[in-house]
């Protein structure tokens, strides 16, 4: 399945990108991450991390399906 | 939806006035502004970066919350997202109720949940041309303790 990842903030940043498309046989956000966190460095461990798939939050064992995007979110700092 | 994420400046006076109504016997505003400094540092700049396409559907549960915890009649948020400046507003929050108790209660309310909950991250950039995301170390999830570092709820704790 071909699903999108958005990237934001220091994500972003170390990524070097706001975006992406990946092909995955694996639906788990979790190992994902995991790919995405040794290629590109990120700091966070997936527990400090929320997850949003089609811009929405999501449970983040919440299986991927082809098409859809996800964003691993860094906790946030607005304000 | 009172909720807007915007590039333009903040003006706290025509968004009261969006509230105004004959019926609210209190009103009640947070502004937050950027600072020229932060843990010793100087800052030059902030840089917010937002979730678009997410963040109504987060401030709008906030909101709900906060009207349904709170004797309410009306309740707003304005973010900015780009580059800022010392002295501008980077959010604005307003409330109005029957009674002052609950626009103070409220606001502070939305104010803090918006700061851990809305998909917004602040870089700070700094004199000496360095930056820095800011850190927080609270999380963002949506139990109602969770501007206590160290809540425990299904699924993780701290």
């Amino acid at each position: 399945m071909q699903i999108k990842i958005l990237y934001f903030a220091q994500l972003a940043d170390l990524a070097g990108k706001t975006e992406e498309a990946r092909q995955l046989s694996d639906p788990s956000p979790a190992a994902l991450y995991a790919s995405l966190r040794e290629a590109y460095n990120f700091p966070h461990s997936f527990t400090q991390l929320q997850v949003a798939i089609n811009h929405q939050l999501s449970a983040h064992q919440t299986p991927l399906k082809d098409g859809d995007s996800i964003a691993f979110l860094p906790p946030m700092t607005g304000g | 939806m009172n909720f807007t994420l915007t590039h333009d400046p903040i003006d706290p006076m025509a968004l009261r006035q969006t509230l105004c109504t004959s019926t609210a016997g209190a009103y009640c505003s947070y502004e937050g502004w950027v600072r020229d400094h932060n843990e010793g540092k100087s800052v030059t700049a902030l840089q917010y970066h937002g979730y678009a396409q997410l963040a109504p559907s987060v401030a709008e549960q906030i909101l709900n919350e906060a009207k349904e915890k709170f004797d309410l009649e009306d309740a707003a948020i304005v973010h900015r997202f780009g580059d800022l400046i010392a002295t501008d507003i980077a959010v604005w929050v307003g409330v109005t109720a029957h009674h002052r108790d609950a626009t103070f209660l409220a606001c502070r309310y939305i104010i803090d949940n918006v700061k851990y909950r809305l998909p917004i991250w602040k870089k700070e950039i700094y004199s000496d041309g360095s930056s820095a995301w800011i850190e927080n170390h609270i999380c963002g999830c949506a139990d109602p303790n969770n501007l206590d570092p160290h809540h425990k709820h299904a699924g993780h704790s701290h």
